[in-house]
């Protein structure tokens, strides 16, 4: 995407409270797909692009977060109101384009007023004229943009209707707007309780002249309809105002309630994560037979020299043992996307925030917690909705407990040695035990630090929990289905150069420098002399020189340095540990899929020179604990150092939950051996 | 002094005031929670706390807490 932002061009941000149908306008204007959501705050980054050229306006657009005022009380809306006064890039806007929810008129009009008062050029872009409709209201724009001194448009962004009237607007006055620029000073935009009440007084009058009663006779005058209703109807137009959507009322009625509502909440969460395994099996079996006979085949076709390893091994292997688990974070994104489209997450929130508060979070920890699930990256900026500072550091802090989708392929692999072919539903039931698990410590974690109060995360007082619970919505399958693909997109482009990268160098140390070596052929197949020259070319490798530094630190968790090596490689991003494993353990046998050929790899495997396995269910369930509680992920250390605003926070979290990991693990296996399992 | 917080559900009242003391009144009133204003109790969670307000046409969530600085009677 280039942006053009040469000087003719003219800067306009969106702007407007929480579902007003910002993104809604912006994707229209922009012809872009994004998501809208319908959690109040989470649009946490802005988007950017050109007006789109049928329109005629030469513009860059701006899309925000929501905010409710001026006045910030959580980061995210003092970051949406900053970039608000000063983009970083582009400064202040030539024109702030407001959205008004005209069925919440009052509400919306405070932030309006605000904005105003703020010295930005401000057009108001009137969205849900057709809910207002619905109530057997109407709403006299021209008359509200006299009394508020800025145009007002009313404009369904859905169709399109009336954008276009008031793009036109915009051009005609462009020139001015571009040098008509106000100094404003934030000041003027933050309130004291007495401009509220004043605000909201004024706010109170324009609403009664503007908002009228729909006749069914639509010829009748309007200022006379509006004298009318003042003297006769006042009453009952506000009541009128004031209703709720009658069917969120009654969904709420269910989705709220005592029992059926935390029955449905469990029955949610507990589908989100099993579906996970359910339906992906299937097409991650597809992929991985795939990515077999693309490595087998590139073997033949280069021959068994360097070049063909390296091909194989290095790229198709490593590759292939990542691209297998995509399917599975796709479901996630879906599943996540249609729980934020539809409305959930705020009730989710309401649930939650009880029992989360005991520990020292917030209802609010709720949708960070959850996309924690994904990754911790995106969780550990959802929390910039969380306004109390300890809470959201807390938050902060246990999301590497939870188990993101780049552990999934880890748990995966494992489960799939420990419970082979017919015994596969079972994997399902433990992974669904590992995302409770791990639920549960960063819970219990949670409520250990909050104990230790002032120590770890210094306390702050008034916690609170206000938030709107938007109106349910029928969530729109391409836009979900867009938003996951994005995601995806941003995992494969984050993910992906890592893991071929790490592949390579992995490959490259396990393979040289013997890469040709000697084994004596006499009396063996070609077969067993290709499995000798591996594991001869690998116990002669860099790999295995940087093994024995570190072997000392696997032994007491019954592994090896083989293992060790995946580990450390896995700091660089979790998923890396399969792939590394696939290369350590010459995963070359032809057999039918890469996962199969992985797992019997691992069967095969000795410790040392002796004829003891290497994995056995202790061992693995040892791997499994390790991978629940380290922090192997430097790229969520330094997002936490970014969003906690010092190292003391990512560095605790890297001791305390990399030490734990290794002592948990330690206890699960020896305990283990103890009780006779081997 | 009756607030918010003692709403039954269904219950039906007008803000009479709020207290300026309390540390979530501004947030509150910006909301929209101001004296004058028609809110009724739709719903409560789980736990009885937070509770669902329906004010100037939706519906905001908060915790007792929160609620105890809207003055009722
Ligand atoms: N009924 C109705 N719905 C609208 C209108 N404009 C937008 N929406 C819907 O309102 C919801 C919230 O819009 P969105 O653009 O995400 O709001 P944002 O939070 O301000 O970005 C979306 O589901 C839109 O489809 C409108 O004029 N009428
Ligand atoms: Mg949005």
């Amino acid at each position: 995407m280039t942006l053009n932002s040469s000087s003719c061009n003219l800067f306009i941000t969106l702007a407007g409270s929480p579902n007003s149908g910002k993104t809604t306008l912006f994707n229209y204007l922009s012809g872009k797909n994004y998501k809208t959501v319908n959690y109040p705050g989470s649009t946490v980054d802005s988007a950017l692009a050109n007006l789109q050229r049928k329109f005629n306006l030469n513009a860059l657009l701006l899309d925000s977060p929501g905010i409710i005022s001026l006045n910030p009380e959580s980061t995210d809306e003092e970051i949406a109101i900053n970039s608000l006064y000063k983009h970083a890039k582009l400064g202040k806007p030539d024109l702030v384009i407001v959205t008004v929810d005209a069925s919440q008129l009052s509400r919306h009009l405070y932030l309006v007023k605000q904005i105003v008062n703020a010295n930005f050029n401000v057009v108001i872009a009137l969205t849900m004229v057709d809910i207002l409709n619905q109530k057997g209201l109407d709403i006299d724009e021209n008359k509200l943009s006299k009394i508020i001194h800025c145009k007002v448009f009313k404009v369904d962004s859905r169709s399109g209707k009336g954008v276009q009237k008031l793009l036109n607007y915009v051009n005609n006055i462009k020139n001015k707007l571009k040098n008509n620029h106000l100094q404003s000073s934030k000041s003027s935009g933050t309130n004291t309780t007495e401009e509220v009440l004043r605000i909201y007084n004024e706010i109170e009058v324009i609403e009664e002249q503007t908002i009228f009663e729909l006749n069914e006779n639509k010829n009748i005058d309007l200022t006379e309809a509006n004298k009318q209703l003042n003297l006769i109807t006042n009453k009952s137009l506000k009541s009128k105002c004031n209703q709720i959507d009658a069917r969120t009322a009654k969904i709420d009625k269910i989705l709220l309630h005592k029992t059926w509502g935390l029955l449905f909440f469990f029955l949610i969460m507990a589908f989100t994560f099993t579906s996970i395994f359910w339906f992906a099996q299937p097409i991650m079996d597809f992929i991985s037979f795939i990515f077999q006979v693309l490595s087998t085949e590139m073997l033949i076709l280069v021959g068994n020299n360097w070049l063909g390893m390296f091909l194989a091994n290095g790229i198709i292997n490593g590759v292939g043992s990542v691209a297998v688990f995509i399917p599975q974070i796709l479901i996630l994104f879906l599943i996540l996307g249609f729980l934020e489209d539809s409305g959930y997450l705020a009730r989710g929130a309401m649930l939650i925030d009880r029992p989360l508060s005991k520990i020292g979070l917030n209802g609010k920890s709720f949708v960070p917690m959850l996309s924690g699930f994904a990754c911790a990256i995106p969780a550990m900026m959802a929390a910039r909705t969380i306004p109390n500072r300890r809470e959201r550091m807390l938050t902060i802090f246990i999301l590497p407990l939870l188990s993101c989708s780049a552990r999934l392929p880890v748990y995966t692999l494992l489960l799939a040695f420990l419970f082979p072919g017919n015994k596969a539903w079972i994997a399902g039931l433990v992974l669904a035990s590992i995302y409770l698990l791990s639920t549960i410590s960063s819970v219990l974690v949670a409520a250990i630090i909050n104990k230790l109060n002032n120590k770890i995360i210094k306390d702050e007082d008034n916690s609170s929990f206000i938030l709107e619970l938007p109106a349910y919505r029928r969530p729109k399958l391409k836009v979900v289905a867009i938003n996951m693909w994005h995601s995806g997109k941003l995992y494969i482009q984050k993910a992906g150069p890592v893991i071929l990268v790490l592949s390579i160098f992995i490959w490259f140390f396990t393979t040289f420098p013997n890469i040709d070596p000697q084994v004596n052929e006499k009396n063996i197949t070609q077969e067993q002399v290709n499995r000798l020259k591996n594991s001869e070319r690998l116990a002669t490798s860099y790999a295995a020189d940087l093994g024995k530094i570190i072997q000392p630190v696997m032994t007491p968790l019954g592994l090896d340095w083989r293992v060790g090596v995946s580990l450390i490689a896995a700091f660089a991003a979790r998923e890396v540990f399969v792939s590394s494993m696939t290369l350590i353990f010459k995963v070359t046998d032809s057999h039918s899929s890469l996962m199969d050929s992985m797992i019997g790899a691992m069967r095969n495997a000795k410790i040392g020179n002796t004829e003891q396995k290497l994995f056995t269910p202790a061992s693995i369930i040892g791997i499994i604990i390790f991978f629940m509680f380290a922090l192997q992920c430097l790229a969520t250390v330094a997002v936490s150092r970014k969003e906690t605003g010092s190292w003391r926070i990512p560095i605790l979290q890297l001791l305390i939950f990399s030490s734990l990991a290794y002592v948990l693990s330690f206890i699960a296996v020896n305990g283990l051996r103890i009780l006779g399992m081997s | 002094m009756k607030t918010a917080a003692e709403l039954k559900c269904g219950e039906k009242v007008t803000i009479n005031d709020i207290n300026i003391q309390h540390p979530s009144a501004k947030r509150l009133l910006e909301v929209g929670f101001t004296p004058g204003q028609e809110i009724e109790l739709v719903n409560k969670s789980v736990f009885n706390d937070p509770i669902a307000i329906s004010l100037r046409g939706t519906v905001i969530a908060l915790r007792k807490s929160d609620a105890d600085c809207i003055i009722i009677s």
